[in-house]
């Protein structure tokens, strides 16, 4: 099993080119993790983790690789075009490009990967995408009473130009279906201690996506890099 | 209202505070019911209160709606604790 450096590959969609970070063994017997990240601020905040994850992945002999969705992480599509619709699609052929993945998708990630075919789905931390709008307008929200400006949450639906929610510049309708978004069912769920929500598997670790700035929590990234190499010897074996 | 789930209250928002904000456990440890919050916290900005209330919500399973959120229940650690057991113990 040779190991090789992360480095930075490619995939193709109908609406352009987007990064494709990989990490870990080039043919590893245990097939590709294909890691969908979270989405906006939390995605950024979950970067250090995210790229630690795939260190232990490959410590492990599991390689994995971190697509950017388009208009996020370094995408050089604009975030107002974004929409939902896109990231699946974009996703899905990612996950192709991989020949038929694992995937282990965290937070808002777990409300793109309908498209994609995949060996099994893990979920890490799900949450439905109508309570990541209403964290991004409650930002909104508290920053315009901050500042002494107007702004209505009721103003935020479409037809309309972009809104800036929390230093993303958004499509109406991209906030809409977001809104109506639920992850679909994994074979495996997983979350952090703290969070009350139904999984199968408790990790611990705190919500690190809402840090304002995240340490890297190296027991909660061994936890989950054990987690989801068992969980791929399990689909293949 | 319970009295032993006031101290459990107690606990989750020191524990937020702390895990949110990056505060060290023997600092936040210090807060009382008096140690004013919002505006003495440079950590506590308004991205860093939304990640409070909303950990809070997931960790009490609690909902705060925006109109009650206003300077008042931020001010201090006592209050920010009151209003968390007025929606969690009910």
């Amino acid at each position: 099993m040779a190991d090789r450096a992360p480095h930075i590959e490619y995939y193709h969609w109908a609406g352009g080119r987007e990064v494709l970070l990989r990490f870990g063994p080039e043919r590893g017997m245990l097939g590709t993790v294909l890691i969908v990240p979270a989405l906006f601020e939390e995605a950024n905040r979950l970067r250090g983790f995210t790229i630690a994850l795939m260190r232990a992945l490959a410590a492990r002999g599991v390689a994995s690789a971190l697509p950017d969705l388009p208009g996020q992480g370094d995408s050089v599509w604009k975030t107002e075009h974004c929409a939902i619709d896109k990231w699946r699609a974009a996703l899905g052929t990612a996950a192709a490009t991989l020949g038929k993945p694992h995937l282990f998708a965290i937070r808002g990630g777990t409300l793109l990967d309908g498209e994609c075919q995949v060996a099994g789905r893990y979920h890490f931390a799900p949450v439905p995408g109508g309570d990541l709008v209403r964290d991004l307008v409650r930002i909104r929200q508290l920053s315009a009473e901050e500042n002494d400006e107007p702004f209505n949450p009721e103003a935020i639906r479409p037809p309309g130009p972009p809104v800036e929610l929390a230093g993303n510049l958004l499509s109406r309708w991209l906030i809409d279906d977001l809104k109506a978004a639920m992850p679909r069912t994994a074979d495996r769920v997983a979350r952090p201690e703290t969070d009350a929500r139904a999984a199968q598997m408790r990790l611990t670790g705190t919500a690190l996506w809402r840090r304002a700035r995240p340490e890297e929590d190296h027991e909660l990234i061994r936890a989950v890099a054990s987690d989801i190499t068992r969980w791929v010897e399990q689909c293949d074996g | 209202m319970i009295p032993e789930g006031m101290g459990q209250i107690e606990a989750t928002v020191r524990a937020v505070l702390g895990d949110v904000l990056g505060i060290d456990a023997k600092r936040v440890a210090t807060f009382g019911a008096t140690t004013p919050l919002f505006g003495a916290l440079p950590e506590l900005d308004s991205m860093a209160v939304a990640g409070v209330l909303t950990e809070l919500e997931d960790r009490l399973g609690i909902v705060i709606e925006d109109d009650e959120v206003d300077g008042d229940m931020l001010e201090t650690f006592g209050a920010l604790t009151e209003f968390a057991a007025g929606k969690a113990l009910v």
